[in-house]
């Protein structure tokens, strides 16, 4: 690991004032994917700014009748907490599948959502990825590229965002509080959040330099009744997703009135399936419908050479995830 | 001669004696020793597969304050080299390194930094920049590089009666070929060493499964006097095959200590344990089988295809269990090996049968379906008493009874015939069965026992230069000597891991428990025989021990002893034997799959303690897990290096992939193995699990898998086989 | 030297240089108490680095890459108070020093093992607050005033605790290498359990209870995170229920009988 200097932030304030000074420094969170790119020198700052110790660990309401989840709380506490649980159970569900829990118990909300790819080219010093070091030209497309995309991939980059939370966040319709260094706060679409990778793929996402990510706002409750995570995997736990889904179901009269659907490990940020969600929206909530939106969820999957199988998986996984959700008693 | 005073103490199932150690953090293993004025040494890795180094600039990582040392081809020190062209690689090879600017494949050692703490070792390392001039055609590509296979030196070939006409001669046949992946023994304890170089001598705290083995290597490779060698090495963080050899690790941390005049701690990262701590090498294995409608087998061969290094040989006996598991009059088995650019692949837990085991009992499982016959029958109709391939006697052999004992238990009855047909909700579900055998070697073994008499109590302690890698050495060791003592184990210490201790064969190759508790026992046996001797005591005549050092007016004895294979062993074949039934849920949608329950049998002769028993076999079992559902490196196709590199991408079992495991032992003792009747048991229960789950997910899918991992990615788009109702 | 040694002896109180004070200014940090957190965080000797370079802004830029050598090993050094089973050490530390080396190598606690060092097996595996976390993944600089407890803290001076003691009884390891992560993450999930926390593998996220009574399933899943290349999960399944539900568990192995050899050799 590169020397750095470490940064105890008090307060925002010095936390900002931090950044703005030196845009060769980083925040750091619960550390668990930072300080792991350090040692693999692939992320490289010369200073770190401590912000899991920043007071932004509540859950509070906020204007949209919905819950506010602060950016530094874990995700343990986050998918824990009592209202989480019983309003956005998708959510809690899709967080406990991440990772292990003395992981979870250190990953902050804020970090999550910033978590890098773990496309293994990336992560190797020695082998070309644009990602690392734009230029390099990508390793995965003409290599190994099993795990990589099937969705919203460009020629400089195939790599897929490997966040669990991110996926349900995507299929609630969250947005993400921001605050600039200098000072002044906004407000960003979970869908504006993260980018896809075009020509500049070693932007993971549309936060501009410096910016401290303070919040996750969620819509008012939704979908707390029939809910479903399913994440496809190389063993039953501690693995990434092959493929993942998170889905939703509001259910009134025994038809669905609104439908929330978003897939992980197939594309460079966490993929929202509107076409599915919308087909969905006024249907029954049976096999042949949750067939036919599975169909329109990978009408436009472009697969590559390795990871062609994502497709079936996907198409299966959106049916499976629908049915457990829709079949589990309210 | 079993001392009658007492209850015996083999066989017990006593908590393992160096376990509250473990429990509460306090076994040191190897950098965990106090060593003053330690360094920090980190290796650096090539970046190629093949090729030369041209240029090292060092001046940046030597710049950094902190920083004591980088070495390199350059400066390094010279040491022994091999005399002939691709040696084979044994367990006392010499390990040279940075002994020249070429290159043989990605990963490999080009140098070593060494630092005043590990952060400024680690960093230093990453600024070391090298240059190299690439050859342009390595040999990375297993499939594309198959006319390249060579005949292994050490030719195992072998053949018995005549394949074609056991060919034409059957009902059914089969052809198939299996493919196992490259896999890492990946013990959690990291390959670690703090070494020190004091005036010629060296002490070496390092994390190895063979002492002895190992202080031969080091003294060759630096060409001084073995007695010149210390290995310490009390506690191993696992093993599984891969600290069996002394790795080049250990030669550069004693190097350095050498050149700086200080000692060396160094740890290999989990990153270099894919490319400089030996590996399974990848298999394809070809089986031909027929037998005749009454299920008899009249053929089967079994021709391996695997990969070494451009440097090193190693072949794996994949096909030594097609050559003695069942009868069948004839019988070939091949192996080939292409010379690749990776490093040298090595012996991981049951190498040959762990894999061969995957190969010949996926074929019989697919030949029983052929021939529509019951898979645990169809084994039972092919057993043998006798080992056609070595043409001597099994000293015994419990196949058929832990094949029915086991399906018994499992109730084998209620598996559905037909393929495909069992399922539960969003299920298929699937049972398996698969025979296992593993050789059980006893190779000669020493030790000392000090006696020692207090308050009429008689303390003793054993000392070899053996190791426990989780293996229960220490606690079947003592559970041999108060038993050969007729003491209580509570008063018998043992002492392991240290090469100024009697020479034991090391833990490996499933000769560990036997050799080493053998030898302990000759050590008790002779102590006693001396003190009977000195007072003219009959040899049968029953007395303490502690009445034998009164009438010797001894407070303290010592004595040695050596155990060595029997005649009666080295005639006959001597193999433990299992069998493995398991129940698999595949799900339908995502073609994930869990192991629902397993029924293991075991016949090792007898068993020692079965609680350590029984973890031998449950993590035999999970490392077999393991190769079924999602082990496997993999090779970059542009670059040759393992593009699988970290714990996080190769992905060994957790506990929630694990189901209930119920294990039977069978009551045997086999006296012509040794005289304490016991056998190997720490790589039997691997042997066997691939294709029980194998053939489960067969019997559950229809969809027959062939090569190993079974992941779900290969699962969705497997097709069910001909003849299988879909 | 000299003039680092004076800096030092600076921190704590707010005789400033006017090169600090003008870093202070700018930062924002008025006031005495929150300079001297600053102060201790970053160090003195690191903030002279940075006084030398503030001439040019951007504040923090480049200033590694313009200081000599020596200057530079100094320029990430560190002081935390750490709090290890119930002592407090105070320790000057390279701000890279993992928690895990902290231990190991400048505390002598061994007991903590490292399995990969990027958070991929558990084997690191200590209670911080309570909690259970990866001491390769934490920095030992953001550890000040927190209880760490590791293995070498849980049991009751020679006495091994409930928990070790059950592990022991289970046979719950074999080389030992996992198990002080693995005893780590079972104490910490007995206070999960009982504050009702949930699980992936849990039926149903809404229903919230305390004093949880854990399925082998849910057990199993909660302890994916500590790896046991030996293998021996079942064991450790075992030692956690028994001491999670205060039964007795029995053990997994039986020989068989004399009858079932009988049997066997007949049919
Ligand atoms: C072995 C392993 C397995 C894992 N498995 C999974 C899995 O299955 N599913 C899954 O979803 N995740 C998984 N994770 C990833 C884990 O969830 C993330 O590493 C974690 O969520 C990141 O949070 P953190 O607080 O630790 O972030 P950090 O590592 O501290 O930071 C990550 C990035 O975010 C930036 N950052 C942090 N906080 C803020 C903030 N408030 N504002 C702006 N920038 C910020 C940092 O500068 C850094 O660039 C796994 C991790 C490991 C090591
Ligand atoms: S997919 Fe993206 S991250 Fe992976 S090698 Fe290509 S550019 Fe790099
Ligand atoms: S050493 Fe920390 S998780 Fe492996
Ligand atoms: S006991 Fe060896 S890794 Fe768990």
């Amino acid at each position: 690991m590169r020397p750095f200097t470490y940064t105890g932030a008090k307060n925002t304030a010095e936390a900002l004032q931090a950044a703005s000074s030196n845009a060769n420094a980083h925040y750091l969170g619960g550390g668990t994917n930072l300080i792991d790119l350090m040692k693999e020198d692939v992320e490289r700052p010369d200073e770190l700014i401590e912000v899991a110790s920043l007071d932004y660990k509540k859950i509070t309401s906020n204007e949209n009748g919905g819950l506010t989840l602060g950016g530094m709380l874990n995700n343990s506490e986050t998918a824990n907490h009592r209202d989480i649980r019983t309003h956005y159970p998708l959510l809690s569900m899709a967080m406990l599948s991440a990772a292990t829990g003395q992981l979870r118990n250190m990953a902050t909300n804020g970090g999550n959502l910033l978590q890098r790819t773990r496309c293994p080219y990336f992560y190797e010093t020695s082998m070309p990825c644009n990602k690392r070091v734009p230029g390099t030209g990508c390793g995965a497309i003409k290599g190994m590229n099993a795990l990589h995309a099937i969705f919203g991939w460009s020629e400089d980059c195939v790599a897929v965002h490997p966040s669990d939370m991110c996926v349900a966040l995507a299929a609630i319709g969250a947005k993400v509080e921001v605050r600039h260094p200098n000072g002044s706060s906004r407000m960003v679409e979970f869908t504006d959040f993260h980018r896809l990778p075009g020509d500049r793929p070693e932007k993971d996402s549309n936060l501009l330099p410096g910016e401290l990510i303070t919040g996750i706002h969620l819509p008012k409750p939704i979908f707390s009744a029939h809910y479903y995570y399913l994440k496809v995997r190389e063993r039953s736990s501690y693995a990434f997703a092959l493929v993942s889904v998170a889905a939703g179901l509001q259910i009134q009269g025994g038809m669905i009135t609104k439908a929330g659907l978003a897939m992980g490990g197939v594309a460079h940020k966490p993929w929202k399936l509107v076409q599915a969600e919308n087909y969905l929206a006024g249907k029954m909530p049976n096999q042949a419908n949750f067939e036919a939106a599975s169909e329109l969820a990978m009408n436009e999957a472009r697969p590559l050479e390795g990871n062609k199988y994502k497709v079936e998986m996907g198409k299966k996984s959106i049916v499976s995830a629908l049915t457990q959700a829709y079949e589990r008693k309210a | 001669m079993t001392n009658t005073l007492k209850a015996p103490a083999v066989g017990a199932a006593i908590n393992r004696v160096e376990g509250k150690l473990k429990v509460m953090g306090m076994a040191k293993y190897a950098t965990e020793f106090s060593v003053e004025n330690k360094v920090y040494a980190q290796g650096i890795n090539s970046t190629i597969a093949k090729g030369e180094i041209i240029a090292i600039d060092t001046s940046e990582a030597e710049a950094l304050a902190g920083v004591l040392a980088v070495i390199t081809h350059k400066n390094a020190e010279k040491l022994n080299h091999f005399e002939e062209e691709m040696p084979l690689l044994a367990t006392t090879t010499i390990a040279p390194v940075l002994q020249s600017p070429k290159v043989n494949y990605y990963g490999e050692y080009v140098g070593v930094v060494v630092a005043e703490t590990f952060e400024q070792a680690q960093y230093a390392a990453r600024l070391v920049k090298i240059e190299y001039k690439e050859d342009s055609d390595p040999t990375i590509q297993f499939d594309e590089s198959k006319s390249k296979a060579i005949k292994p030196k050490g030719n195992s070939d072998y053949l018995r009666g005549d394949m074609e006409a056991g060919l034409a001669e059957a009902d059914e046949t089969l052809d198939a070929t299996y493919i196992t992946p490259i896999e890492h023994h990946h013990p959690m304890e990291l390959h670690a060493i703090i070494a020190s170089w004091d005036n010629g001598k060296v002490t070496a705290y390092s994390s190895q499964q063979m002492v002895n083995e190992s202080t031969i290597a080091i003294a060759d490779t630096f060409q001084i006097p073995k007695k010149d060698v210390r290995v310490i090495t009390p506690f191993v963080g696992g093993g599984f095959g891969s600290k069996l050899n002394t790795e080049r690790h250990v030669t550069l941390a004693i190097m350095a200590s050498k050149m700086l005049a200080r000692p060396v701690q160094m740890t290999v990262t989990r990153h270099q344990m894919f490319t400089n701590t030996g590996m399974r090498q990848h298999n394809a294995q070809r089986m031909q089988l027929g037998a005749k409608r009454d299920g008899s087998l009249t053929a089967l061969s079994h021709d391996t295809l695997s990969h070494t290094s451009t440097y090193q040989e190693y072949q794996e006996p994949c096909g030594m269990i097609s050559k003695m598991l069942y009868k069948v009059p004839n019988n070939q088995i091949t192996y080939r090996l292409i010379p690749m650019n990776f490093q040298t692949p090595f012996a991981m837990r049951a190498p040959g049968e762990a894999t061969g085991s995957f190969a010949l009992e996926s074929a019989m499982d697919e030949m029983a379906w052929k021939l529509k016959m019951d898979p645990v029958a169809f084994r039972i109709k092919n057993d043998t008493q006798i080992d056609l391939g070595a043409d001597k006697p099994f000293s015994s052999r419990l196949l058929i009874e832990c094949l029915r004992i086991g399906a018994d238990k499992f109730g084998w009855e209620n598996r559905p015939m037909q393929p495909r047909s069992k399922q539960e909700g969003n299920w298929h579900v699937g049972y398996g069965v698969s025979a296992a055998s593993r050789k059980s070697p006893y190779l000669k073994s020493s030790a000392k026992v000090l006696l020692k008499l207090e308050n009429e109590k008689v303390y003793a302690t054993v000392q070899m230069d053996a190791t426990d890698i989780g293996t229960g050495s220490y606690t079947i060791i003592a559970q041999t000597a108060a038993e050969y003592l007729g003491i209580p184990v509570e008063q018998v210490t043992v002492e392991l891991g240290d090469s100024k201790f009697p020479i034991t064969p090391g833990s490996g190759g499933s000769w560990g428990a036997t050799s080493y508790c053998n030898g302990a026992r000759a050590a008790c046996q002779s102590a006693i025989a001396t003190l009977k001797k000195n007072k003219n005591i009959g040899e049968d005549q029953e007395i303490t021990v502690a009445k034998l050092l009164k009438q010797n007016k001894l407070e303290k004895f010592e004595a040695e002893g050596t155990a060595v294979p029997s005649e009666a062993f080295k005639e006959h074949s001597v193999f433990s034997f299992g069998a493995n039934f398991s129940e698999v849920w595949v799900d339908k949608y995502t073609w994930m799959y869990r192991i629902k329950r397993m029924v293991n049998v075991g016949a090792a002769g007898t068993i020692l303690n079965p609680k350590t028993a029984y973890g031998q076999i449950i993590g035999g079992l999970t490392m077999g897990v393991g190769m079924v559902l999602s082990e496997q490196t993999r090779v970059e196709p542009n670059f040759g290096n393992f593009i699988t590199r970290s714990f996080a991408d190769y992905h060994v079992p957790v506990s929630l992939d694990m189901a209930n495991v119920e294990v039977i032992f069978l009551p045997e003792e086999d006296k012509i193995a040794n005289e304490m009747g016991m056998k190997g048991i720490g790589e039997l229960g691997i042997t066997s699990v691939a294709a029980s789950v194998a053939n489960a997910i067969f019997n559950a899918t229809g969809k027959r898998m062939r090569e190993l991992p079974i992941t779900p990615e290969k699962l969705i788009e497997a097709p069910v086989e001909p003849g299988v109702l879909a | 030297m000299g003039e680092l040694e004076k800096r030092k002896k600076n921190t704590g109180s707010d005789n400033l240089t006017e090169d600090e004070k003008k870093i202070f200014d700018q930062l924002g940090l008025k006031n005495g108490a929150s300079r001297r957190k600053f102060l201790k965080l970053v160090s003195s000797a690191s903030l002279s680095v940075y006084a030398s370079s503030y001439a040019t802004s951007p504040l923090f830029a480049n200033t590694a890459k313009d200081l000599p050598h020596h200057q530079r090993v100094m320029l990430n050094e560190v002081k935390v108070n750490l709090r290890v089973n119930d002592r407090l050490k105070p320790l000057t530390l390279d701000s890279r020093t993992s928690l895990l080396d902290t231990l190991r190598e400048h505390l002598a606690l061994t007991g903590t093992k490292k399995g990969c060092d990027h958070g991929q097996c558990g084997a690191c595996t200590v209670l911080v607050d309570g909690k259970r976390k990866l001491s390769c993944l934490t920095l030992a600089a953001t550890c000040e005033d927190r209880e760490i407890t590791t293995i070498e803290g849980l049991a009751d001076g020679n006495e091994p605790n409930a928990m070790q003691q059950a592990f022991l009884k289970h046979d719950g390891f074999q080389c030992g290498y996992c198990t002080s992560g693995q005893i780590c993450s079972s104490v910490a999930l007995l206070e999960e359990a009982k504050n009702g926390e949930a699980s992936y593998v849990t039926e149903d996220f809404r229903k919230i209870e305390t004093n949880l009574r854990l399925s082998e399933e849910e057990i199993r899943e909660r302890m994916s995170g500590n790896i046991c290349r030996c293998g021996v999960y079942n064991n450790i399944v075992q030692a956690f229920k028994e001491v999670h539900s205060g039964n007795d568990e029995m053990p997994s192995w039986e020989f068989a009988t004399k009858e079932q050899m009988k049997k066997a050799k007949n049919s």
